[in-house]
């Protein structure tokens, strides 16, 4: 395997020399602007993620009326991948050999950006915030230095998840439902390595395929198995599923909703479905502001957020994904100030990884963007939160996972 | 005589017309839209082989975009698996999804219509779970990353390739590889419809009755065509996989039979010329629907539109339309007065 | 050995079957009836459908009660339906059937299109027709919900029946479909009648798309594409041109679907769908024209 990759970054070498020889300027970059881009799924099954790039755009826009960042415009153009991965390898190569774009950014998918890793690294082009909560992005940055993440990564999650039942609830009986693809399975090992010794507590495990038509049958299931405590490894739709099945079958268990299906949209259509008493005291972790959430109604983050997407058009402003965007257009911002007065890609990259930001408006009060050579995780924290009367309320300390 | 002499004539002509556009083409667009060109031609070997299991032999075909995958992935796989370079996997892949195509043509000895359509339909819906379920093959979800895992296979990997010592970039080439490989495609298959498997192939289309009571082999007739649209399908999906270097479920999808089977009928099924339109329609119309607008739905309602009103206008394709505006040339060529 | 077997999880498995099974009922109704009179699988139809619950969901939101949104929504939906099916079938009536074929896939397009752009993506819910509350019988439970959902779909196909039986339009229709000359010679209004077929079977994706939503709890623009495939399956295990064949073989197929999924370990999650399509493919191999359907014979 590092054979592979040591060949693999020789033939990259070429590729460099290639460039180098034809006497090219920093990309994508005048006095007056910086181009970035990026991939999104504006169609087919995944566009409603696409507020993701919607937030951020409208930051930028925010950013520019403001002057810019030393003296320059930002301009972020995102394109359609259909959430399909042979997509996004053309799309980003247009955007790279046609746009001539300064750093990739924001571009949506596990397997997207996995399609385009090699690619962009074997350029130099930075690959930045990736908004894929795939552990890869952070751990592999010794093969692919160019390429970062952003999101607190799935298995993180599921650890913080595990180490909580694990001192919280320690007879507990876990069924988990998740979604057969790497995005379960990556909570699932998040979830077994923060139980531990106690990874016998699971006893239950129901799968599912995107193409199911309904997870009713999974859930009947779990509750064969006399779970107490359903795990929601699950996207949203299915999740939603999950709790009204459960209450169909007059079964109440305490569950733990990923962090993909939290936003209070749909734990509100779970409450109307299921009844209030079935996700009340529902967990998960937050590392946003979800708008929607009064308390943090006279918040000024969220005053910001929300004057921002009114006033640059930035979408519909009840949508959690949207904050996501303006978070790591934020950072991104933090990260451009930092490259430098005229930065260069590997400037930027550099300061990508050796950020230490503490002002996020739209992160929760207390956390910090932060990564540094060994620590290519942006986000690494997270609190818990618990679904009471209609609304998540955090409780406890920051916790920090690798 | 004389008029044979003109009509061999005229063929030349079209034959250097054509091969002069394929030559110089490149150079009227962006190195980048070479790549599109390409990408366009990848649909044309496919849809060629549709039309000659669809258009000339009559048999449905849901699953042609399952075929493909077939192809793209033998492609990756022996790259990836047993570290072949990627162009020489070409021929391989056509005769693994030639195979295939033949094992799908089985069913359709019973089925016909709707029902065969259905056949072929479960072979596309099931395909992405059977590239997710054997993933030791097929790299499961995250399928196979040509650049990642088997760089030194993939021709052009510096940018630029050298054949007969001309130097050509890496979109030129795969433009250059995928229109010789579709050109050579286009006359086997003109070659073979004119011939008497053509003929064998339009009437089981016509009457399969009446066929096989003129002494034709049904089984033998569908199977061949089903065989030889899966080799066009493979080869075609392994030159995708050769030029996005990357294979994924999510790419193979039962969308892309669907935009095949819309490619062939809008090209003209019957028509072979009239492929290269269903082709340029279905690598072209997407992008162009997103240039009216890029608000969320207009793009596919544009393109939906687009489709229904070429139907509305040519329903028998393109193909259709050239037919009957080469007619007066035709028949003044073919015909005695 | 019998006695260990858990008979309970098999009833609860084949219940959860038969209700997963009968929220695609109607709209594999609705694919027959296309079917039948124009020898076209309508491949909108799903898109059709989920156009009309956002219709349905907006009537609510607006502040009509579900049944007098659900009734209002299926007159609307039979109007476009005959409406479509004026617009962009009938100027294609004559071209071969792969032509319409691709004009219904132009329509899923642009369907879906225009119900993304009507509508935000966003997920929203529309609420139960029955009640949810689970009723346990001999430790298998269900709902109201799944029994109505069943009773709506055969309710459907009854009306359909008995208006293709007992009324003077439903037996015009009928010789429309059979024999479209003969039928002209009579005096029907052929077109007319390929019209109602649609405007019918329209209505009928509605009803499927109003019991889908609430049955799979939320909803979006994606919500009847995985029913169609199932409902197309289903109606073709059942045959084609049987609307009973329809009901019963999208009921079979859930079932199918639910035990394979619970005892068949090596099938495993992804490969659920296309075990079960394999299963339909084995039926049709034994009995081509699918359980209920009737074999044509064939004209030389």
């Amino acid at each position: 395997m590092k054979r592979k990759i040591y060949l693999s970054l020789c033939a990259a070498c070429a590729l460099v020399l290639v460039t180098v020889a034809t006497g090219a300027s920093t990309p994508g970059l005048t006095s007056s602007e910086i181009l970035i881009g990026g991939t999104t799924p504006l169609s087919g099954p995944a566009s409603a993620y696409q507020s993701v790039a919607k937030g951020a755009a409208a930051y930028f826009r925010y950013v520019n009326s403001k002057g810019g960042v030393n003296k320059r415009k930002i301009k972020y153009v995102y394109k359609d991948d259909g959430y399909d991965p042979s997509k996004t390898a053309d799309r980003t190569r247009e955007l790279v050999q046609q746009d001539k774009v300064f750093a990739i950014f924001n571009s949506l998918g596990t397997e997207h950006n996995l399609a385009t890793r090699a690619y962009l690294n074997a350029l130099k082009i930075p690959q930045l915030f990736v908004a894929s909560g795939a552990t890869t992005f952070g751990k592999d940055s010794k093969q692919y230095p160019w390429t970062i993440g952003y999101q607190p990564n799935y298995r993180a999650e599921g650890t913080i998840y595990g180490r909580y039942i694990a001192k919280t609830s320690p007879k507990a009986r876990i069924g988990v439902l998740y979604q057969d693809d790497d995005y379960g399975k990556d909570l699932m090992a998040g979830l077994r390595n923060g139980l531990g010794k106690k990874a016998k507590l699971i006893v239950s495990k129901q799968g599912y395929d995107v193409t199911d038509p309904d997870v009713k049958s999974q859930v009947a299931k779990l509750k064969a198995a006399k779970v107490n405590t359903l795990m929601l490894f699950a996207t949203p739709k299915f999740a939603i599923q999950s709790f009204v099945y459960a209450s169909n079958l007059g079964w109440r268990p305490k569950a733990y909703v990923n962090a993909v299906s939290s936003a209070a949209n749909i734990m509100g259509l779970a409450t109307v479905a299921a009844g209030k008493k079935q996700t009340e005291g529902a967990l998960s972790i937050v590392f946003l502001k979800d708008p929607t959430d009064t308390v943090w109604k006279k918040d000024a983050g969220v005053k910001l957020y929300r004057s921002i997407m009114k006033k640059f058009k930035g979408g519909n402003p009840n949508d959690v994904y949207a904050v996501y965007g303006m978070s790591v257009a934020h950072t991104f911002v933090a990260a451009l100030k930092k490259a430098g007065k005229n930065p260069t890609r590997a400037s930027i990259m550099r300061a990508a990884t050796s950020l230490n930001v503490k002002n996020d408006p739209f992160l929760l009060p207390g956390m910090s963007v932060g990564t540094s050579g060994s620590d290519h995780f942006p986000l690494d924290q997270a609190k818990l939160q618990r679904y009471h009367a209609g609304h998540w309320v955090s409780f406890g300390g920051l916790f920090r996972v690798r | 005589m004389r008029r044979r002499a003109l009509g061999i004539g005229l063929w030349l002509l079209l034959a250097a017309l054509v091969l002069t556009v394929y030559v110089i083409a490149p150079r009227f667009v962006s190195d980048f839209h070479s790549r599109d060109l390409a990408q366009a031609g990848v649909f044309f070997i496919a849809i060629v082989g549709l039309n000659i299991l669809t258009g000339y032999t009559g048999q449905i075909s849901l699953g042609h975009g399952a075929l493909m995958a077939v192809g793209g992935y033998t492609t990756a796989a022996l790259a990836v698996h047993e570290h072949w370079r990627d162009v020489w996997t070409i021929p391989l892949a056509g005769l693994a999804a030639g195979i295939v195509g033949f094992l799908i043509g089985l069913p359709a000895l019973r089925l016909s219509g709707i029902y065969l359509a259905l056949a072929t339909f479960a072979f596309a819906v099931a395909m992405p779970s059977l590239l997710r379920k054997f993933s030791g093959l097929t790299g499961g979800g995250q399928g196979l990353r040509l650049l990642e895992q088997a760089p030194l296979q993939v021709t052009g990997l510096s940018g630029t390739v050298t054949i007969f010592g001309h130097s050509l970039t890496q979109n030129h080439f795969l433009y250059y590889l995928t229109w010789a490989i579709g050109l050579v495609g286009f006359v086997i298959a003109w070659l073979i419809l004119r011939g008497r498997l053509g003929r064998t192939f339009r009437a089981v289309r016509d009457s399969e009755v009446a066929a096989a009571s003129a002494g034709v082999d049904l089984a033998r007739a569908k199977t061949l065509a089903f065989a030889i649209s899966g080799v066009y399908a493979g080869v075609a999906g392994a030159l995708l996989a050769i030029q996005d270097e990357i294979v994924n479920p999510l790419s193979f999808s039962f969308l892309l039979s669907i935009l095949l089977l819309v490619g062939a009928v809008v090209g003209g099924l019957g028509s072979l010329p009239g492929m290269v339109v269903g082709a340029f329609f279905v690598q072209y119309l997407p992008d162009l629907s997103t240039r009216v607008s890029s608000a969320p739905g207009v793009p596919d309602f544009v393109y939906g539109a687009a489709i229904i009103i070429v139907m509305i206008l040519l329903p028998s394709g393109v193909g259709g339309l050239l037919g009957r505006l080469a007619e007066p040339l035709t028949t003044r060529l073919y015909t005695r007065p | 050995m019998l006695l260990a077997f858990d008979w309970t999880q098999l009833a609860q498995q084949i219940v959860i079957g038969l209700a997963s099974g009968g929220v695609w009922a109607t709209l594999a109704v609705a694919l027959v009836l296309i079917y039948r009179s124009t020898g076209v699988v309508n491949f909108a139809q799903g898109e059709m459908a989920m156009f009309s619950t956002f219709i349905a969901w907006s009537l609510v939101d607006h502040g009509l009660s579900y049944w007098a949104a659900f009734l209002l929504t299926v007159a609307i939906s039979f109007v476009g339906g005959v409406a479509i099916e004026r617009a962009v079938i009938r100027p294609v009536e004559r071209a071969p059937v792969l032509t319409v074929v691709i004009v219904t896939l132009g329509l899923f397009f642009l369907v879906n299109g225009a119900a993304r752009w009507l509508w935000s993506p966003e997920t929203r819910s529309l609420p139960n027709a029955f009640s949810t509350r689970p009723i346990e019988v001999a430790g298998v439970a269900f709902s109201i919900q799944d029994l109505g959902t069943i009773g709506v779909s055969l309710g459907a196909v009854a009306l359909l029946w008995a208006f293709f039986r007992f009324t003077k339009l439903g037996l015009a229709s009928r010789a429309a479909a059979v024999n479209p000359d003969a039928s002209r010679l009579l005096g029907v209004r052929v077109s007319w009648m390929l019209a109602l077929g649609w405007g019918l079977a329209a209505a009928l994706g509605a009803v499927s798309g109003m019991l889908t939503a609430p049955a799979l709890a939320s909803f979006d623009q994606n919500l009847m594409q995985p029913v169609l495939l199932y409902a197309f399956a289903g109606a073709v295990l059942g045959g084609l041109d049987s609307p009973f064949g329809a009901v019963v073989g999208t009921l079979l197929l859930g079932v199918l679907i639910n035990l394979v999924g619970t005892y068949v370990d090596w099938v495993g999650t992804s490969l659920r769908l296309p075990f079960a399509l394999a299963v339909i493919l084995g039926v049709l191999l034994v009995r081509p024209e699918g359980l209920f359907g009737h074999a044509s014979a064939r004209r030389v």
